[in-house]
């Protein structure tokens, strides 16, 4: 089997050295916050003071507080810094302000497009105008169709993000009750949660009622296009707001569905103008196609320090941070680019300093498959427990080619093909569909790239996609020398497996496969399955 | 001491309180036990409104 | 009723992939072009020298093998494939062409590619992959067009030399209009109030249809047709008919069993299915045809993978529509277990048309192969077809 070489962090970690004495089980929270020394318990303190004016803010609009009692997914920002404390676990140094730096801003992100969603809903601000100049688009959508509209005067609304997908990451039980919904009306609980939860909030009829109109894609799975008709229908027929299907082929590395594909994106953008009465302006388009372009190269260069034997960004924060950026943003608004900026500088100067997140690496990990909502910690987790370095998830290996930015006549037609491109290969899809090559052969060469020893699979039970290819895993990786330890759990279903159940599937494989001892014994078996 | 004095005193006392208040609450997690125990309530409140569930 | 006098002959056709009809027409010079999905345009897997035939595993059993590679959360017709390709059961085909319709079917081919289970002696076996179109419009059909083109037409040629040519594929829409012509004339039975031919007989006959060499059974068809002319139906009344939508139904035996249970089976519309996979292409002579064909499939496309709202509407009329043609007094809604698309097209459409055209519903998943859980399904189908006596002493039928 491959090895890689162990590496030692020489300096021992400030303050707390066993953060999983903190966790109890007699509250649905830790009992106190992490110790980190003085000048990280300090920062960390700070970030947590700007949390809390985040909300603060947030809740002081009378419109805020009539959604807070109107929609239950809400009650899931009561516990952001709880969330917050789940990404920074053990963590000091740069990688602790990475995280805050990726996360707060990412948290800020949404509590804005809370902000808005209530500021348009019918039911709670009602401002009419705002609401007709409103485009709804999908959680897991890339957003390149809204790349050239004025974000001042066309607002894109990502309705399931902080609906569903946000929501779940702070409170893990919070999809259930529309988990429970969609199926008392009919749908299987073997179809993948996510979009089954999405359904069932339109089953429900807790999604915010905006917009002049709705743009839909067939995202990530058959899952994901079929949850659409559902939503779609209650938005038309009962809500008057007309619906696009924006249609993206699946099989994204064939030259031959590009025509298809940029002309799906030229009838979503002539269907926004046609609702919203903007129109399209290319000096907008290009302007954000260069923060794409810089978005990606830092995106490149935070995975070259990752393939060094000390990786800096990577986890949660960094996945739902290329999230939030390549695909909510799609180089829209400019503020990106600063926190981009910082993001780089922050890894950089750890690299220089070979900042570890724990205390030896023993292996090296590709972290391949959907990670679970509901474990969204987990990766910090996996390497200060067991010292395995989580150089890179699936949902992060993402577009590295750069796409046209000057405004030529020539650079307007191939727009439509790059926002087509960047669509087809949106996140998770750009693995789980095009064909077992994108699945299968990129891991391979990303273990190689990154010096990997180790993939760890999450084994999504719902993913088609990717449990459709379990034995080529298996047998593929055997040939390769390369360790791979399958990690079961059902997306945002805490109830498929717990939280301990997740971590207890790697304590078994480290113990029994790699018969290795935990490096942190205090975090092997931690009583949070009830918490949030 | 003149009350012009006084103003960078009182400003680093309220400071200071300030600190001393919002520190107990972070380290002790108080925000979040709080939370914890208002969570319940808000789960009857959302349980008990009325949605028209419909496909 | 008297039996029909081909039934047993079409019956033993369905009970291996591999059928002594498959192994007739290599020994007629044929290539067999092995394919997976309503999506895929029938006619141009039949031009010149190839015969299609569509992958069904009769008589699954065990799927261990197929289990270990896709786990046991894939639908069973995916892993039913899977493992008789394992096991060497589609050793006939020359080709296998699958559109990158449903994840699961889609990932049941590649895995029958990755392990290399057809063409080891075949040099010019190939495998290819189709993108599918979502939406009924233009830019779709220009889609399937070059789609069509480049993995079907173009390997055809290159590796069987089959004739390509537009002459070559207006010969194949007008044998599968014959085909279509003969199976719906067939059905048309099933519109009498005394019926004479049974859901069963009608799906058996289909069935072949679509996995066996068409040129080899039209014969037996056309008797059959002429045989139901003078064929006496049954005194007795039928409980209820009803129209059975649905995911794909290569098992005779559910059919069976509905009608054991005192129903009538009066129309289908499922992949396997007369509705919508035996409709005729109509060809103008203006434009190409490989076009029009195209467009024909696009048009009458019934598979939820259609994804625009025109489609997720028409859907549900479509069904309406053939259930008024049909007179059916309920409507089983059901798919395989682990079906994505057709989980939630069953929701939506039980509930559209119980709700919005006022038919009984009966809403079921079903595992693959019926007879490993007949008794549950016995007893869903039996209440459904008391709750239809009931409202039609009621008064009612139709809500």
């Amino acid at each position: 089997m491959k090895t890689v070489e162990k590496v030692v962090n020489p300096v021992k970690r400030a303050g707390e050295q066993s953060p999983g004495k903190i966790f109890t089980d007699r509250l649905k929270v830790r009992s106190r916050r992490e110790w980190r020394g003085v000048k990280d318990t300090f920062y960390d303190y700070t970030r947590w003071l700007y949390l809390m004016s985040v909300l603060g803010r947030f809740i002081i609009v009378p419109r805020n507080i009539k959604g807070f009692f109107r929609y239950r997914w809400m009650m899931s920002y009561l516990f952001v810094p709880h969330g917050m404390d789940k990404f920074t676990i053990g963590l000091r140094d740069e990688a602790l302000r990475i995280a805050h730096t990726s996360f707060n801003f990412v948290i800020a992100d949404v509590t804005k497009a809370i902000g808005n969603c209530f500021r348009g809903d019918r039911r709670v601000g009602n401002d009419k105008a705002y609401s007709d100049k409103c485009v709804i688009t999908d959680e897991n959508s890339m957003v390149t169709f809204m790349m050239g509209f004025d974000t001042d005067k066309v607002h894109t609304i990502l309705r399931e993000v902080p609906t569903m997908f946000a929501s779940n990451i702070f409170h893990q039980f919070n999809v259930m009750h529309y988990l429970d919904v969609a199926q008392l009306n009919g749908i299987p609980g073997d179809v993948c949660p996510m979009p089954e939860a999405e359904a069932g909030i339109s089953i429900d009829d807790d999604f915010c009622v905006l917009g002049s109109c709705a743009v839909q894609n067939n995202t990530t799975c058959d899952g994901s296009l079929m949850g659409n008709g559902i939503i779609a229908k209650r938005l038309e027929r009962e809500y008057g707001i007309p619906t696009f299907q924006l249609a993206t082929p699946l099989r994204h590395k064939e030259p031959d569905v590009m025509d298809y594909a940029a002309e799906e994106i030229k009838k979503a953008i002539a269907f926004v103008e046609e609702h919203t009465g903007e129109k399209w302006d290319w000096d907008v388009y290009f302007a954000a196609a260069k923060r794409v372009n810089y978005a990606t190269k830092c995106r490149i260069a935070q995975m070259e320090i990752n393939s060094t034997p000390y990786p800096q960004f990577f986890g949660a924060a960094f996945s739902l941070y290329n999230d939030t950026n390549y695909m909510g943003n799609s180089g829209r608004m400019p503020e990106f680019v600063n926190v981009d900026k910082k993001l780089l500088e922050l890894a950089e100067r750890g690299y220089k300093a070979k900042r570890m997140y724990a205390k030896e690496y023993r292996h090296r990990a590709i972290v391949w498959g959907v990670q679970p909502q509901y474990v969204i910690d987990m990766l910090y987790w996996l390497v200060q427990c067991w010292g395995v370095v989580p150089l890179t998830d699936m949902l992060s290996v993402i577009n590295t080619d750069m796409i046209a930015e000057e405004d030529t006549p020539e650079n307007r037609e191939q727009a439509y093909r790059d926002m087509a491109m960047l669509n087809m290969e949106m996140i998770m899809r750009n693995h789980t569909h095009g064909g077992y090559k994108v699945l299968l052969d990129d891991l391979w060469e990303l273990c190689e790239k990154m010096n990997a020893d180790m993939v760890m699979m999450w084994e999504h039970m719902s993913c088609k996609a990717l449990t459709g290819m379990h034995g080529m895993f298996e047998e593929q990786a055997r040939e390769r020398g390369i360790h791979i330890m399958w990690v079961s759990h059902d997306l945002c279903d805490p109830r498929v497996f717990t939280r301990q159940a997740i971590r207890e599937q790697v304590n078994k494989y480290m113990r029994t496969v790699m018969r290795e001892e935990p490096l942190d014994p205090s975090l092997e078996d931690l009583p949070d399955s009830e918490a949030w | 001491m003149s009350k012009i004095a006084k103003i960078p005193l009182i400003l680093l006392g309220i400071a200071l309180g300030f600190f001393v208040v919002t520190f107990t609450v972070y380290i002790f997690n108080l925000d979040m036990k709080a939370t914890s125990l208002i969570a319940p309530l808000l789960e009857k409140w959302y349980d008990h409104l009325e949605h028209k569930q419909y496909l | 009723m008297r039996d029909l006098k081909h039934l047993q002959y079409f019956e033993d056709l369905l009970q291996q992939a591999n059928n002594a009809l498959i192994a007739q027409a290599k020994a007629d010079g044929k290539v067999c072009v092995a394919y997976t999905c309503e999506n895929v345009p029938e006619p141009l897997l039949n031009l010149d020298r190839a015969v299609s035939i569509r992958l069904t595993a009769p008589n699954t059993g065990s799927i261990d093998i197929a289990t270990y590679y896709m786990t046991n959360l894939l639908c069973e017709p995916s892993r039913a494939l899977l493992e008789r390709a394992v096991e060497g059961g589609f050793s006939f085909a020359d080709c296998v062409i699958t559109p990158d319709g449903c994840t699961m079917m889609n990932r049941a081919v590649e895995n029958m590619e990755l392990l290399q289970t057809m063409g080891k002696d075949n040099p010019h076996f190939f495998h290819e992959y189709m993108e599918i179109a979502f939406k009924n419009t233009e830019n779709d059909v220009r889609l399937a067009v070059l789609q069509c083109t480049n993995h079907i037409l173009k390997p055809l040629h290159e590796n069987y030399g089959i004739d390509v040519s537009d002459a070559a594929i207006r010969k194949a829409v007008e044998d599968h209009n014959r085909l279509c012509r003969l199976i719906h004339a067939i059905g048309d039975f099933r519109k009498e109030a005394k019926p004479r031919i049974t859901g069963y007989e009608f799906h058996v006959l289909t069935l072949a249809s679509y996995v066996c060499p068409k040129y080899l059974i039209l014969d037996k068809l056309e008797e059959t047709l002429e045989e139901l002319k003078t064929r006496e139906p049954d005194e007795r009344n039928y409980r209820a008919r009803v129209l059975l939508v649905g995911s794909e139904v290569d098992d005779s035996g559910f059919v069976k069993l509905i009608e054991e249970c005192g129903a009538f089976v009066c129309c289908d519309r499922f992949c396997f299915g007369s509705y919508p996979g035996r409709t005729e292409i109509v060809l103008n002579d203006e434009e190409d045809a490989l076009t029009q064909v195209c467009r024909h499939y696009i048009q009458n496309c019934q598979c939820p993978r259609m994804m625009s709202m025109d489609k997720v509407y028409g859907r549900k009329q479509y069904v309406a529509d053939l259930a008024k043609a049909y007179g059916a007094d309920g409507i089983i809604y059901q798919q395989v277990k682990f079906c994505d698309p057709w989980a939630y097209e069953r929701t939506l459409g039980s509930s559209m048309l119980q709700h919005d055209f006022g038919y009984p519903v009966l809403s079921v998943d079903r595992p693959y192969n019926i007879a490993s859980a007949g008794g549950q399904m016995r007893t869903r189908v039996q209440a459904f077809v008391e709750s239809i006596e009931i409202k039609k002493i009621q008064g009612g039928g139709k809500a």
